[in-house]
């Protein structure tokens, strides 16, 4: 066989069921190998995508996604895909062409040193220039992309190489690697994570993506065993059990009131496979400054990086919240639940800009929305105001369920990443939140969902503007609104007619909820055109850079 | 900071080299000597906080290099 048979040989064996990509030069053997092979190639209309459809696979699924991209020019739009999937921690495998051997070095036409533009942003590169290595290259990359911290990897594989005969197909036998496989949690720190917690009067649970590796079941049990209070990163969204009453919602800079005023109060922070980023402390040395912490994570670089973890409990999440659970059933089992009643009075509604009755607003649509979504519905968002909006209100049943762009905010990640998400989960009804901004960085992947009759359903929140950006303009710019008016926007609804895609449009409250009824339940693609509110804000909000002292709840 | 690694893949050194960068660190010192391993020497300035992150960028980079 060829270095290309070679190379789909390899996706068998990884049990690799979909790749997402697009063709060219560099990368003609792979698919040649491809026509009519088992493998399915869905064909993107540019190559981020195919990398935001590879992570929405694997976020909604725990697989590996695939994607591919001729040299140069196709290998550097697969970048921003990599780059969030390095910050959320999912698992991708990212393959590349490149020029044959003899050109590499001399400028060839399609060249880019991929590997050296892809360094910062996978957790490894392999640049194959052999082919009797690929098996063994393919084999280390998906180990790697699923070990420990999960991540994207990157084969880059040049022409000739994808050409050449080889003989090796079987790699040396290893036990499969797993998501979560790594360093076992040591026994003092657990006991002493128990010994806090049993001292503990106000502790406080934060989720992070970190429960997806196969963890929510045992957060679940180990929250529920203490009546704790707590609070998820975005990424972290379902985590909770549904009705669990002392989970307090997102945390962050618009997290809920009470997710972000227990976790400040707190005198102990069970920190759960999360990572403090900054739009989640906000201004780290003001951050829960009563609380001792205890921090679980499998990357030990994430200890003390951003607050100081007074334990640090360094393995597989479900593995350590297991240990944790253990420990406590051997003695004494604290409850919270007046803590846990006492934090969520410290919320309150969510505040809302909602200016008239008769004037639709993008809150509002959500509410309807989600009030009318299946049960077992997947979400996926793009970034902005909407993600925000959509994240207060999400209740999905499980991580898996819900997929955004959080660490990298990549706006056009919301549309392609459904698209993954219906593929990892064919039977599920996928719903992308997108707004009108992000939905224009992806418009053409309605010819990926036409041609392939992928029943994703696109609720587009159009509020004619950069919202976000304009937000933040309106509270932080004296009002000065550079480049963020969208007014001239074209019609959305056309637009996917154009493609041969059904589409609904709702521009005010009446009669909103029977459109809404029709469009979710419609059987193939369909889009949703949302006339909101130009000027609506996400509240609450603490500026950057500050706490839950400084929350916003309405415009000044 | 010094820092004495041994690495699988000699690219590794030159990402070392970028994040100190980075960080605005400054790389004082770099040797390399690269067989089937590679053993790599560092010696870096900065501010405490810069090192201390460059310190586990590096962590990070050598557990996702090391073998399967
Ligand atoms: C690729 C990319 N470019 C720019 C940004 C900066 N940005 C963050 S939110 C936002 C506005 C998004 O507007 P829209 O898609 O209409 O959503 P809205 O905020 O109105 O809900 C922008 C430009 C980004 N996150 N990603």
């Amino acid at each position: 066989m060829n270095g290309a048979q070679a190379v789909l040989a390899a996706l068998e064996r990884e049990g690799v069921d979909t790749v997402f990509g697009y063709p060219g030069g560099a990368i003609m053997p792979l698919y040649d190998a491809l026509f009519g092979h088992p493998v399915r190639h869905v064909l993107v209309r540019h190559e981020a995508a195919a990398a935001f459809a590879a992570s929405g696979y694997a976020r909604t699924s725990g697989r590996v996604g695939v994607c591919c991209a001729t040299s140069g020019p196709g290998a550097t739009n697969l970048v921003t895909g990599l780059l969030d999937a390095m910050m959320d921690s999912v698992p991708v495998v990212a393959i590349t062409g490149q020029v044959r051997r003899e050109l590499m070095g001399t400028d060839g036409f399609q060249e880019a040193d991929v590997c050296a533009i892809t360094q910062a942003v996978t957790k490894r590169n392999m640049l194959v220039s052999d082919v009797d290595s690929i098996a063994e290259t393919l084999a280390e990359a998906f180990a790697l992309a699923r070990r420990g911290r999960p991540g994207p990897v990157l084969v880059d594989i040049p022409n000739d190489v994808l050409k050449a005969q080889t003989d090796v197909t079987a790699v040396p036998e290893k036990p499969p690697g797993r998501i979560g496989d790594g360093p076992r949690v040591s026994d003092a720190a657990v006991r002493d994570a128990v010994a806090r917690i049993r001292s503990a009067r106000r502790p406080v649970a934060i989720v992070g993506g970190g429960v997806r590796a196969g963890a929510v079941d045992l957060y679940r049990m180990f929250v529920a065993m203490l009546g704790l209070p707590h609070a998820a990163t975005i990424n972290a969204l379902g985590a909770a059990a549904s009705g669990d009453a002392a989970y307090l919602g997102m945390l962050g800079m618009h997290g809920l009131k009470a997710a972000n005023k227990a976790v400040q109060r707190a005198d102990v922070i069970l920190a759960l496979g999360m990572r403090f980023d900054d739009r989640v402390t906000g201004k780290p040395d003001r951050f829960a400054r009563e609380a001792t912490v205890i921090h679980a994570d499998i990357d030990a670089t994430e200890f003390n990086k951003i607050i100081t973890a007074n334990v640090a409990l360094h393995g597989d999440l479900g593995e350590t919240l297991r240990a944790l659970v253990n420990e406590l059933a051997r003695g004494h089992v604290p409850r919270f639940d007046d803590w846990a009643a006492e934090a969520r009075l410290l919320g309150g509604p969510l505040p809302s800009d909602r200016v008239a009755d008769d004037v639709l607003s993008a809150t509002d649509v959500l509410d309807r929305v989600f009030a009318a979504l299946p049960g077992d519905a997947i979400v996926t968002t793009d970034v902005g105001q909407h993600q925000m909006w959509a994240a207060q209100r999400a209740r999905p049943a499980h991580p898996r369920k819900y997929a955004t762009s959080a660490g990298l905010g990549a706006m056009g990640f919301g549309f392609p990443a459904a698209v993954g998400a219906a593929y990892a989960n064919p039977t599920v009804p996928v719903f992308a939140i997108v707004g009108d901004g992000g939905f224009q960085m992806c418009l053409p992947e309605l010819a990926t969902l036409r041609r392939y009759k992928i029943p994703v359903k696109i609720v587009l929140i159009d509020n004619q503007n950069l919202g976000m950006v304009r937000q933040w303009q309106e509270l932080f710019f004296s009002e000065r609104y550079s480049a963020t008016n969208l007014a001239d926007n074209p019609d959305f609804v056309a637009i996917a007619r154009a493609y041969g895609i059904e589409a609904f449009a709702i521009d005010a409250p009446a009669g909103a909820d029977d459109v809404i009824a029709r469009f979710v339940a419609a059987r193939g693609p369909a889009l949703l055109h949302c006339a909101c509110h130009p000027t609506e804000n996400v509240w609450p909000m603490i500026p950057a850079g500050m706490t839950v002292d400084d929350l916003m709840e309405a415009r000044a | 900071m010094t820092c004495e690694l041994t690495l699988r893949d000699v690219r590794s050194v030159a990402r070392i080299v970028n994040l100190a960068h980075r960080f605005n660190c400054r790389c004082t010192h770099v040797t390399a000597n690269a067989d089937a391993t590679v053993t790599a020497r560092f010696a870096f300035d900065g501010a405490a906080v810069a090192l201390v992150r460059l310190r586990a960028q590096i962590d990070r980079i050598v557990a996702y290099e090391a073998p399967q």
